[in-house]
């Protein structure tokens, strides 16, 4: 309407000009000669070039794209204000070849700049408008020849015109109207795209990452062709103020452009490749809705190491615009880390792990998939408690006590193993746990013998915590058959391990109680020995140096015959022990023990012939 | 087109509260949606009813939509044109006052029920740090008497006395 009114105006101020002026001068030639001369008939004549400019735009545009969208008409306005800018800006410094043909020629280039912004604005609209006619096709194609050929036969023109005449505004053309090809070849792209993604009838998947390509390459000449144009202006003539904003936002959107498409890459290389495709059981615990298209997921979906789940093609289209987890944000290129273990989780536990210390082991249930990093995969069919001196008897790795007094909360929390038996192994372990400590620190070297033997009088003191200690009968295991043959294989791996640590603990536990026996038949000699000494002091001391004597002479001929445990006793040791190990049965001493304490003399005797008959033997 | 459906639906069927859900648009696909928001009771744009539209882009969920006030307003966070300047309603990457951490951004999470209630507490307590509207956001800081004046002549306004 306004602009109906323009022009109505300018057609009646052009009118009332040319009438006045042939009203005037009555012939053509003087008519035209006053009409140029004269500001103010000019300045009508100007306005009414603009008015028939912009109804042969309003022409085209309605030939070619019908009724524009409000998008589409803010768009325009919005860019076509920096271009009037910027070309009052380029008028400034191009003011020495002012005229009327220069702004004829700026006006004619911000005219297909107008149109190449409405194709790009219509070629986009194409991805979301559901029903494309013919006719939107013929207008695209024909529009895109048109465009292309005005630009390139004005790129000819400007560079003929710089050949032959030399640097001029001619230069600025040529430029520009090479950056709207480039334009025009994206858009030709795009639609090309947009295209072949409407004729399939399923989303073309890849479809944006050939944009974000095409959009890279524009990117790359565009930035390019502003680098040149720059160095080259700057070298002819000043500084091109006016093309600076354009050539940054250029630069901005190529900077953009190139890091999303890297980024997006291995974001999505990521997602193909790390992270597990959503199970259905996965999808129906939670709200199968993918947050981002808001329709339900059945097939297609992964899931983030956050255990978030979206569709993989709408993760896509995400990742390319963010590499980051819609919901929490998670940065899923900075956890790569995390991702892989976690991947990992999903399958039973790997193998290598080392052999758990068995304390640890307290849950008879099959290996769970989400372990704290910390933890040692439980394992079925083990004891559930160990006797608490075994980590120190062989070559068993041992424990920390965290992680002791964590298995022991385990086994307590565990369903399974909260059992009769296990409370009670529980807390006989907790009460004999120091105590069996501070006797490793002690001795250090427990898997044979201590080379230095405790003392006879330590003996009782220790013995009844670690028979205290002894494993209740374990819980049965799981059923075993819901296991599957790698799982079973790799069970069978560590059980075999752990079957070989628990003999080897049980061989111990021989040579200990063999070990306790000789101890014990060495104690009871003693006590029958030192117990004299309450009566009569004098002859104690004489029967003890004797002892000691006719044992040194038995040495010889005992230690092969009678100490098949203690091989591994050093010599003070055997010295000792032989006192008592020399009686060849433990019933002789019992019996001959409460005859012989009221007669000492008696006793003497005995003994005497008792240490004789070995040798004898 | 499903989604944006939705979205109307679940406005008109659910309203939150403090929003009229408007109408439909102007333009084919729902792109343009006009609606009104209800001054929060307690603040200045008490009682007042202001009309919005939100645009969505083409790439709806991915991105984020915008949303324009339709009526005069004089907010610190609200161009002089009517543009919201939210955290929320920014594409990460793009940050036109620099002081948002991406954590406040949008995300295809966000609903439009967020988006809405975000910009009714936003009428509530402007964030002056970030001036979209810099006389505004001096007026807040300096001279809350004459802000509330003017919100009050904004808010008949918009009721149309």
């Amino acid at each position: 309407m306004r602009l109906l009114a323009l022009s109505a105006v300018s057609v009646a101020l052009t009118s009332a000009v040319v009438g006045h002026g042939f009203y005037q001068k009555q012939q053509f030639y003087p008519t035209v000669v006053y009409l140029t001369k004269s500001s103010p008939s000019l300045a009508v004549l100007y306005l009414q070039a603009f008015v028939c400019a912009l109804i042969l735009g309003k022409l085209i545009r309605k030939i070619f794209f019908g009724q524009l969208r409000a998008a589409e008409t803010e768009h325009l306005i919005e860019r076509l204000w920096y271009a009037v800018t910027e070309t009052c800006l380029a008028f400034t410094v191009f003011r020495d070849d002012f005229s009327p043909r220069f702004v004829a020629l700026f006006t004619l280039l911000l005219f297909l700049k107008c149109f190449h912004w409405l194709t790009e604005d219509r070629v986009d609209y194409m991805e979301r408008s559901p029903v494309i006619s013919w006719l939107f096709h013929i207008r695209a194609l024909t529009l895109f020849i048109l465009l292309a050929a005005a630009d390139l036969g004005l790129i000819v023109h400007a560079y003929h015109s710089v050949v032959s005449r030399g640097a001029s505004v001619q230069l600025v053309f040529g430029f520009e109207y090479a950056i709207l090809l480039t334009m025009v070849l994206t858009v030709v792209f795009k639609y090309i795209l947009h295209s072949i993604d409407l004729r399939s009838t399923n989303p073309w998947e890849n479809k944006a990452v050939f944009m974000l390509y095409t959009e890279l390459c524009t990117g790359f000449i565009k930035v390019i062709l502003y680098v040149a144009f720059m160095a080259i202006m700057i070298k002819i003539h000043t500084f091109p103020l006016f093309a600076i904003r354009p050539m940054y936002l250029t630069m901005r959107q190529f900077k953009k452009a190139a890091t999303d498409a890297i980024m997006s890459r291995r974001a999505i290389r990521n997602m193909n490749t790390l992270y597990p495709d959503a199970t259905p059981e996965e999808l129906q615990s939670t709200d199968n809705v993918c947050i981002i298209c808001r329709e339900e997921m059945t097939t297609g979906a992964k899931r983030l190491p956050c255990n978030h789940i979206f569709h993989t093609s709408c993760l896509r289209s995400w990742f390319q615009r963010q590499q980051t987890c819609p919901t929490c944000r998670m940065d899923i290129l900075r956890t790569q880390g995390p991702a892989q273990p976690r991947a990992d989780a999903a399958r039973p536990p790997a193998p290598p792990a080392p052999p758990p210390p068995p304390q640890a082991v307290a849950q008879p249930a099959p290996p769970q998939p989400n372990l704290p990093p910390g933890m040692v995969p439980p394992f079925p069919g083990l004891f559930p408690l160990w006797p608490p001196w075994v980590p120190q008897a062989g070559p068993m790795p041992i424990p920390p006590a965290a992680d002791a007094t964590n298995a022991q909360v385990n086994s307590f929390g565990a369903p399974v193993t909260g059992t009769a038996p296990t409370p009670q192994a529980g807390t006989t372990e907790a009460g004999t746990a120091p105590a069996t400590r501070s006797f490793s620190s002690g001795f250090p070297e427990f898997p044979g013998f201590p080379p230095h033997p405790p003392p006879p009088f330590l003996m009782p003191g220790l013995v009844p915590p670690q028979m205290l200690g002894l494993p209740p009968m374990p819980p049965p295991p799981d059923d075993l058959s819901g296991l599957s043959e790698e799982e079973l294989r790799e069970m069978e791996g560590q059980e075999r391990r752990h079957l070989q640590a628990r003999v080897e603990c049980l061989r111990n536990i021989q040579t200990l109680l063999d070990a306790a026996v000789v101890q014990m038949q060495q104690y009871s000699a003693l006590v029958v020995t030192l117990g004299m000494p309450g009566s009569s002091v004098p002859q104690s001391d004489t029967s003890h140096p004797s002892a000691a004597s006719t044992s040194a002479m038995a040495q010889d001929g005992t230690i092969t015959t009678s100490s098949k445990p203690a091989t591994s006793l050093n010599d003070d040791t055997e010295g000792t022990s032989e006192v008592g190990a020399g009686a060849t049965s433990p019933g002789a001493v019992g019996e001959d023990d409460p005859s012989s304490e009221p007669d000492t003399s008696e006793l003497r005797r005995r003994r005497l012939q008792r240490l004789q008959n070995p040798a004898i033997q | 087109m499903v989604l944006s459906c939705f979205i109307i639906l679940l406005l008109t069927l659910n309203p939150p509260e403090g929003i009229v859900a408007g109408e439909e648009s102007s333009s084919l696909f729902f792109l343009h949606y006009h609606g009104l928001l209800v001054g929060p009771e307690g603040t200045c744009f008490e009682g007042g009813v202001f009309p919005a539209v939100m645009t969505f882009p083409p790439d709806y969920p991915l991105s984020p939509p915008k949303m324009r006030f339709t009526c005069e307003m004089f907010h610190p966070n609200i161009y002089p044109d009517g543009r919201v300047c939210i955290s929320i309603l920014h594409a990460p990457g793009d940050d036109p006052m620099g002081y948002e951490s991406s954590a406040e951004r949008w995300s295809p999470v966000q609903s439009v029920e967020k988006i809405l209630l975000s910009v009714v507490s936003m009428l509530a307590e402007p964030n002056d740090e970030s001036g979209a509207n810099v006389d505004a956001s001096k007026m807040w800081r300096e001279d809350r008497a004459q802000f509330d004046k003017i919100a009050h002549q904004l808010v008949r306004k918009s009721l149309g006395l």
